[in-house]
């Protein structure tokens, strides 16, 4: 029987070549835009990522502080919850440092009485501890520390990037949905189409004793073989604007740490697996008014 | 009276048909014989094609009962409608062929619903296509034939599953005198092969030139039964 539909459902393929062919590249263009996007998504969310593995908190201690105290402070940070790596950066080499970074205008830091810069513990936080809460927090408890006068980590930008990155989610989940939901509505009412151009064609089944399952099946697998051909289509559309596009693009000059990635093997097939259902669905649906008796 | 009964294969009793205020059948009663040939016959609008169309399912009747071969067709499920239709051979004044299917498929189309293989059809289908003069054309598509060689696929499609009734809608109606005289030689074939016939046309000619019981219905009542 499966076999059977299957070569009934290519041979309307063949013989709908038209519109079967509008609906698949309705359908590659509708996975195209949900794609580009999710692509688009995936590699703003790595890069958020990859740019809050580099935040750290910098606690500066106070003038008078002993080196036993200092030791002591060094033990309590390492033992905090979050604390990856904790490095000691001494007034000295903070001036030596900040006058390799100024470069030629060092001379001017030369007019110094002496060194105003403290010393200072440099954070590093654990991976499961990169959210801006978890930040939040971990600088407050450094901040309560005896000896510690102040506490630094990028408020400003962390505040920002947060900001941004959960604009991201928030409209990505909506565009996503909103593209899912019309490209249902699309492969629906396409499929709706061919029906209704078919219409005739179904009535003549009906009368010569076909049952629901004989019109049906082919009907199913060119929706769902269409759904794949499209959603496919729609992946190596993407694909190609992507080696077109990235390579003129090159981030990595920009930024060392973040590399654009196409999306996962994984993600295209789940996509190619979501047109197939939705072509499913939308034969459902389409099939329902036309095959009531 | 026993044995009369056991020879009906179409039995309607007191059956009506109405489309919102419009009666299109009034109180019909019919019954017909196994392997009988009918005329079923009046002018536009008396009924014929909705009598057709009540006998296959493509209608349910308002009122009143239907009995083919002993399934009541009020009574039976939805599930059992293409088992009913698949008793009948239904031929129509529009022919009613798949354009995207070649003649070949469009008869071969009613072997494939009922489940048989495709190396069981092939010879069926060109025996057929053989007895009804179109096995030249079988590859051909339906718009490039002529009107009288589409009803000949139509009568090859009503012929091919051997179906017990055959019910013929206007079947001459758009086909010129030889096209429509050939249609009706392959209608008496195919009576003469064991089927029971029933023939809706206005043709008078037609219903004069040859033998078979006449039911003439005006208005959606028998008007005459001879």
């Amino acid at each position: 029987m499966l076999i059977f539909a299957a070569k009934r459902a290519l041979t309307d393929i063949v013989n709908n070549k038209f519109l079967h062919i509008v609906s698949i590249v309705t359908i590659a263009l509708s996975v195209f835009i949900v794609s580009a996007f999710s692509l688009f998504f995936n590699n703003a969310t790595d890069f958020l990522d990859a740019w809050r593995t580099g935040v750290r908190v910098i606690a500066y201690v106070g003038a008078n502080v002993t080196e036993p105290q200092r030791t002591r402070l060094e033990e309590t940070i390492r033992n905090l919850n979050g604390v990856s790596v904790v490095e000691f950066i001494s007034k000295d080499d903070a001036f030596n440092d900040l006058k390799q970074k100024i470069g030629q205008q060092s001379s001017l830091l030369d007019g110094l009485d002496k060194n105003p810069l403290p010393d200072s513990f440099e954070i590093t936080l654990t991976d499961s501890y990169r959210r801006l809460e978890d930040i939040e927090k971990l600088s407050q408890s450094i901040g309560g520390l005896p000896y510690v006068e102040d506490v630094e980590y990028a408020q400003k930008w962390l505040h920002r990037f947060n900001g941004i990155y959960n604009l991201f989610k928030v409209t990505g989940l909506v565009l996503v949905s909103i593209f899912f939901i019309a490209t249902l509505l699309i492969i629906a009412n396409t499929i709706r189409l061919i029906m209704y151009s078919r219409r005739e064609e179904i009535e003549i089944m009906r009368i010569i004793g076909a049952d629901e399952e004989f019109i049906k099946y082919p009907l199913f697998l060119e929706a769902v073989a269409q759904g794949f051909l499209g959603g496919v289509a729609g992946i190596l559309m993407l694909y190609l604007a992507f080696i077109l596009t990235v390579p003129n693009l090159a981030p990595e000059t920009v930024f060392s740490f973040f590399e654009i990635r196409f999306i996962s093997v994984k993600f295209s097939l789940t996509i190619v697996l979501c047109s197939m259902m939705i072509g499913w669905v939308g034969c459902f649906f389409s099939i329902r008014k036309f095959l009531k008796l | 009276m026993h044995a009369e009964r056991k020879n009906t294969i179409i039995r309607m009793f007191n059956v009506s048909k109405r489309y919102g205020k419009m009666e299109a059948l009034s109180n019909l009663s019919l019954e017909v014989r196994k392997n009988e040939f009918i005329f079923v016959t009046g002018p536009s609008g008396a009924g014929k094609s909705t009598m057709i169309k009540l006998l296959y399912k493509g209608e349910s009747a308002s009122s009143g009962a239907i009995l083919v071969d002993g399934m009541n067709l009020a009574r039976i499920s939805r599930k059992q409608i293409p088992m009913l239709r698949r008793q009948f051979g239904v031929i129509f004044q529009d022919f009613k062929l798949i354009p995207t299917k070649t003649v070949f498929q469009n008869v071969a189309l009613v072997l494939a619903v009922a489940g048989l293989k495709p190396k069981e059809i092939y010879p069926r289908v060109m025996d057929v296509l053989e007895r009804v003069g179109i096995d030249d054309r079988a590859e051909e598509f339906p718009p490039v034939l002529s009107g009288g060689e589409k009803q000949r696929v139509a009568v090859a499609r009503a012929m091919v599953g051997g179906p017990k009734i055959v019910l013929a809608d206007e079947p001459t109606g758009s086909l010129d005198p030889d096209s429509a005289a050939h249609i009706f030689q392959l209608l008496r074939a195919v009576h003469e092969a064991g089927a029971t016939v029933i023939v809706a046309t206005h043709d008078q000619q037609m219903i004069n030139n040859h033998d078979g019981r006449v039911v003439r219905l005006e208005k959606g009542r028998m008007a005459r039964e001879n």
